[in-house]
């Protein structure tokens, strides 16, 4: 009887582990134009933490939000629109998964869609999108899991080291499956 | 035939009589002061009774109780300790095996899942994507990740309409 007692608060403990994974998270989704100009601006602090691969990936000195937004999901189901004044991105969230969130994208200039995308935007790895030319310019969507505390600390769970971590992460997937 | 102690014994709790009782105590030296020491000796036994008589214990059944836990105590205490364990020594190599076995065979299972080139599910995936085909006819769609630490999806456009420079404003 005490056996099953201390099973049944081992599986709930896990179970309530993983749930505690899926807490609220910030989507921010921001309109960025990237220029090469001879005094840049200092990098929007949304962007800091990937500053270098955009210079990398892109070959521009400055990135200048011209359009964003900062969307609290908590059903992961939500949808908002991140708008400048000519390009306007709509981001449709269709439910949480382990990972992250499972986004439609939609890039309208004006009222034309430019482009569409369907992606799982993992809390752990931002989403950049290159879009059209603009003037010497370039247009990206950035799309980014904001990191607060709490999220922060699950990242580390997020991001297993080896593949004992990775089967152990499996393990706590399975039990979280098994009681929801 | 009893002996003069014996006799003097009996006389001191007057179980002498008749002439047995007169030929002693004529046989006395001096009957007074023996009958000064045979009040004493009846004064003295009066009080021995009295003082010695059984106090009763007000709380008996407690001390009784106390006594049989220290006894049962000691006799543990000095049995040799043969009580028997469920964890023997080959049922505890036989549970470690069974462990080890049961770790090795969940772990193999949990890892196997992932297969070798799958994407992997912390970084962010894109399912499909599709450009206006009227207006970017030339258009092409890659996707990418990054080779920094940042885990960085790209998703990468090429041949899509270039617009003028007032398409950055804010």
């Amino acid at each position: 009887m005490p056996l099953k007692a201390v099973l049944l608060a081992i599986c709930f403990a896990l179970a309530t582990g993983t749930a505690s994974l899926q807490g609220a998270h910030t989507v921010w989704s921001g309109l960025v134009i990237a220029e090469n100009v001879p005094q840049p601006a200092p990098i929007p602090s949304e962007l800091t933490k990937f500053e270098q691969t955009l210079k990398e990936l892109f070959g521009y000195n400055q990135f200048e939000v011209i359009g964003q937004s900062n969307k609290t999901l908590k059903t992961g189901e939500e949808d908002w629109l991140a708008n400048s004044k000519y390009f306007a991105l709509h981001v449709d969230a269709r439910g949480e998964n382990d990972a992250g969130y499972t986004l439609n994208l939609k890039l309208y200039k004006e009222k034309d869609v430019l482009l569409e995308t369907d992606a799982n935007l993992s809390k752990s790895s931002p989403l950049v999108i290159k879009g059209p030319q603009v003037g010497s310019g370039q247009l990206l969507l950035v799309l980014v899991v904001k990191e607060d505390q709490q999220s922060a600390r699950h990242r580390r769970h997020a991001e297993p080291a080896n593949p004992i971590k990775a089967g152990w992460y499996r393990l706590r997937r399975a039990v979280h499956n098994v009681f929801h | 035939m009893k002996t003069f102690e014996e006799k003097w014994t009996a006389w001191l709790d007057e179980q002498l009589s008749g002439k047995e009782l007169e030929e002693f105590e004529a046989s006395l030296p001096d009957l007074d002061a023996a009958r000064a020491e045979k009040r004493d000796a009846q004064k003295l036994g009066a009080f021995l009774k009295e003082q010695l008589a059984a106090q009763t214990l007000s709380n008996e059944e407690f001390f009784n109780h106390q006594l049989r836990e220290k006894i049962a105590r000691e006799r543990e205490e000095d049995q040799p300790r043969t009580r028997s364990s469920w964890w023997t020594i080959p049922r505890l190599v036989w549970c470690g095996a069974t462990a080890l076995a049961l770790f090795l065979f969940t772990t193999f299972v949990f890892l196997s899942q992932e297969q070798p080139g799958e994407q992997s599910e912390y970084l962010t995936q894109i399912l499909n994507s599709r450009v206006d085909p009227g207006a970017n006819p030339n258009a092409t769609i890659s996707i990418f990740e990054s080779k920094t630490d940042n885990k960085v999806t790209v998703l990468w456009t090429e041949g899509l309409q270039s617009l003028p420079a007032d398409y950055a404003a804010k």
